[in-house]
């Protein structure tokens, strides 16, 4: 029984969306997160029981992997593709409220910027951690996380840049929300970033990479 | 009064007296030394070796020292150090490779002589030429003396924006100009040329022209000026005569600048038939793809590990650095510049030593170290790391989908392309067939050709123009910005892998 689960975790963490996607290629023909998450769903584990104990658990392995260096920009898009063709089952419980999630992050990449890849990665990892991600995408102003945090009051904002030149708008926009309320957290990451400029401009977070972000937001509702 | 310190340097054997309390920034950059992190101690680049006496050091620049793993007992960071007593300093920094050019080309003999210079962001090179022969009579190169503000085009910005550093880039550069083309006309008897051509990236324009780069700062990185610059010899300070013309070539579109278009010039792209493509392989990544019809220009993000930085013990192509690798009967073999023991590996090298690890099964196609090791041995000194791998598949991956996604907007398939012009000091190193078996340039080894220095060949080529040919390139070329194409993720996540 708890095979399809094992199987599940691996067709995620390996990046195979469904079965005719040729990635990777020794799981060629063979079920993805697409079938196996459906197969779950119909043998009866609950949809919370299927996203705890395989999709979060695929997302973190991918991440761990990540963060050694055993994995890269690729492998976790693919993983993330998996992740989303897992997720079109599951989001229907959300909705009717009975799978819960941790909380919702907003992301998006600092106004000026249009690299996303990086933003992307962490925004995959944590929803695949749990947390509702409601992203902005690239070259965000202050006046769309506004908006955005106005639709999802007490909602935890994350922000990043690539380039040096465009990182300095996170000081402002983080001023400004900080001015609205306080108490909204915000994380920022990304290339140029380091911990002291994080404290510089009074965000509350800085992660070098994904795994970083998602074990902090984990602390925050444990 | 201050008292007055001996500073040694080795080994150019030069002896210098400084007051007391110079920054060690300001002695060493006279002499060619780069700060490739504009002096923020972060780098590494500008390591000397206290051989005698002493550097002082306070905690800050100790921790800066470990945090690069560098031997703080002889080991002191130029940026970070000022001059506090009689010392002998070894600079751990290797000369600098400039690429000159003399690629023969066509041209319609003219009275005179002309001047071409390419403003690059690291070197500077300037050729004088006899129009009526087509020859070059002189040359001049030195080290962009804006560099010790940062070793690449994003750092300038910074500086020029963030820290107001505009106009002190600006007269930096106008003097050096001044300078290198005084003693160009000097040495060759005092000839008086009737005209100078200067080309450069876009932030190397604004910057020599006295623009604002505000505007290249962030999305949507518009260039505030794209025309072509005309200056007088009084503006610019130079001793030759009063109808010298003085023009450095417009910009084609964001990051794209005048180097380029000399590059598509010295290709005769806008007159092939064929389409063609044109790569400079750099921090900034130029792709151009066209034909006479309708070329597409683009940037990339490539980064600078082909030029050896971010990579562990990477360096420039010189004395010292392995610039290639090769498998012979199942065993790496290294060749290093200059036969000396290798110190370090520079972009030539390293994609050889991706290639051949990729041949022998010790990396998979996903980039992944085999086993559990995390560093790969080259020789006994220098080795390559899981991290150095991502920057090369990170670098790669950029310039493999700025080519396909320029190509597949023109709608040619890839066997359509006649050829590909590589420019660049880095393209006259690299093994075309390890460029196509990591995926950099997945086009035949017959088909691409090494061109060297295109923007001053490009630049020379125009000194014989008139500017009929230059507006029909721009006319022709159309700039695209890669990151908006809706595909450009997944292309990119395809062209990361081996």
């Amino acid at each position: 029984m708890e095979d399809i689960l094992e199987k599940l975790t691996i067709a995620v963490k390996r990046g195979k969306a469904d079965k005719n996607s040729p990635y990777p290629p020794d799981l060629k023909g063979q079920d993805g997160a697409d079938e196996l998450t459906a197969e779950a769903l119909k043998m009866g584990f609950s949809p919370d029981e299927v996203l705890q104990k395989a999709l979060i658990k695929g997302m973190h392995l991918i991440g761990e992997d990540f963060s050694a260096g055993r994995a890269f920009v690729p492998e976790m898009l693919m993983a993330a593709k998996a992740m989303k063709a897992a997720m079109k089952h599951i989001q229907p419980f959300f909705k009717s409220g009975s799978v819960k999630q941790k909380g919702t992050v907003i992301m998006g990449t600092v106004q000026g910027d249009l690299h996303d890849i990086g933003k992307n990665l962490v925004a995959m990892m944590v929803e695949g951690a749990g947390w509702k991600v409601v992203d902005l995408g690239a070259d965000t102003p202050f006046e769309k996380f506004k908006a955005a945090l106005e639709e999802n009051p007490g909602a935890i904002v994350g922000m990043s840049a690539l380039l040096t030149t465009t990182m300095v708008n996170m000081k402002g926009i983080t001023e400004k929300i900080k001015a609205l309320n306080p108490e909204t957290i915000v994380m920022v990451g990304g290339a140029p970033l380091t911990q002291e400029y994080c404290d510089k401009i009074g965000a509350d977070f800085y992660s070098p990479d994904p795994q970083g972000a998602t074990a902090y937001l984990d602390s925050l509702v444990h | 009064m201050k008292r007055h310190c001996t500073v040694r340097l080795e080994p150019l054997g030069k002896k210098v007296e400084v007051p007391e309390g110079t920054p060690l920034k300001d002695v060493l950059f006279s002499y060619g030394v780069e700060f490739p992190c504009g002096g923020k101690g972060i780098c590494g680049g500008c390591r000397v070796k206290v051989l005698e006496g002493d550097v002082s050091f306070d905690e800050h620049h100790r921790q800066l020292l470990k945090k690069l793993n560098i031997d703080d007992t002889s080991w002191r960071l130029a940026c970070q150090s000022h001059v506090t007593g009689d010392v002998t300093l070894e600079i751990g920094q290797f000369e600098t490779f400039i690429l000159a050019d003399s690629t023969p080309f066509h041209f319609q003999p003219r009275e005179g002589y002309g001047i071409a210079f390419d403003v690059g962001t690291t070197t500077l090179v300037t050729q004088l030429i006899d129009l009526k022969a087509g020859e070059v009579t002189g040359v001049e190169t030195a080290v962009n003396p804006q560099a010790r503000y940062g070793a690449d085009v994003v750092s300038r910005i910074e500086y020029a924006v963030l820290q107001k550093g505009r106009e002190e880039l600006t007269r930096l550069i106008r003097k050096k100009f001044a300078t290198m083309v005084n003693r160009l006309i000097r040495r060759a008897g005092g000839v008086a040329p009737e005209k100078i051509v200067l080309v450069g990236n876009t932030v190397m324009h604004h910057l020599f022209c006295g623009f604002d780069l505000t505007p290249l700062s962030a999305y949507p990185f518009m260039a505030k000026n794209r025309d072509a610059c005309h200056f007088t010899i009084e503006e610019l300070e130079l001793k030759t005569q009063d109808h010298t013309d003085i023009v450095f070539l417009p910009v084609l579109g964001s990051f794209v600048g005048s180097d380029i278009l000399a590059g598509i010039l010295a290709t005769g792209m806008a007159e092939s038939p064929e389409p063609l493509i044109l790569v400079d392989l750099g921090t900034n990544g130029e792709i151009v793809v066209g034909n006479r019809e309708k070329i597409l220009c683009a940037s990339t993000a490539a980064g600078p590990a082909f030029e050896g930085t971010n990579i562990d013990m990477g360096m420039r192509a010189a004395t010292g650095a392995i610039s290639s690798v090769n498998l012979e009967e199942g065993k790496v073999k290294t060749h290093v510049i200059g036969n000396e023991q290798a110190k370090g590996i520079c972009g030539s090298g390293l994609i050889d030593a991706v290639a051949v690890l990729l041949e022998t099964g010790k990396i998979d196609a996903g980039g992944k170290i085999s086993g559990d090791e995390d560093r790969i041995p080259l020789t006994p000194e220098v080795y390559l790391t899981q991290r150095d791998i991502r920057e090369l598949q990170l670098a790669k991956g950029a310039i493999a989908t700025g080519l396909q996604i320029l190509r597949e907007s023109l709608g040619y398939r890839p066997e359509e392309i006649k050829n590909v012009y590589i420019s660049g000091a880095f393209g006259t190193f690299i093994d075309l067939k390890n460029t196509q078996r990591i995926g950099l340039l997945k086009y035949p080894e017959e088909k691409i050709i090494k061109m060297g220095n295109t923007a001053l060949l490009g630049a020379k080529m125009s000194l014989f123009e008139n500017h009929d040919r230059i507006m029909d390139i721009l006319q022709k070329t159309t700039h695209l910005s890669l990151e908006t194409n809706p595909d450009f993720q997944d292309i990119f996540t395809e062209n990361m892998m081996f």
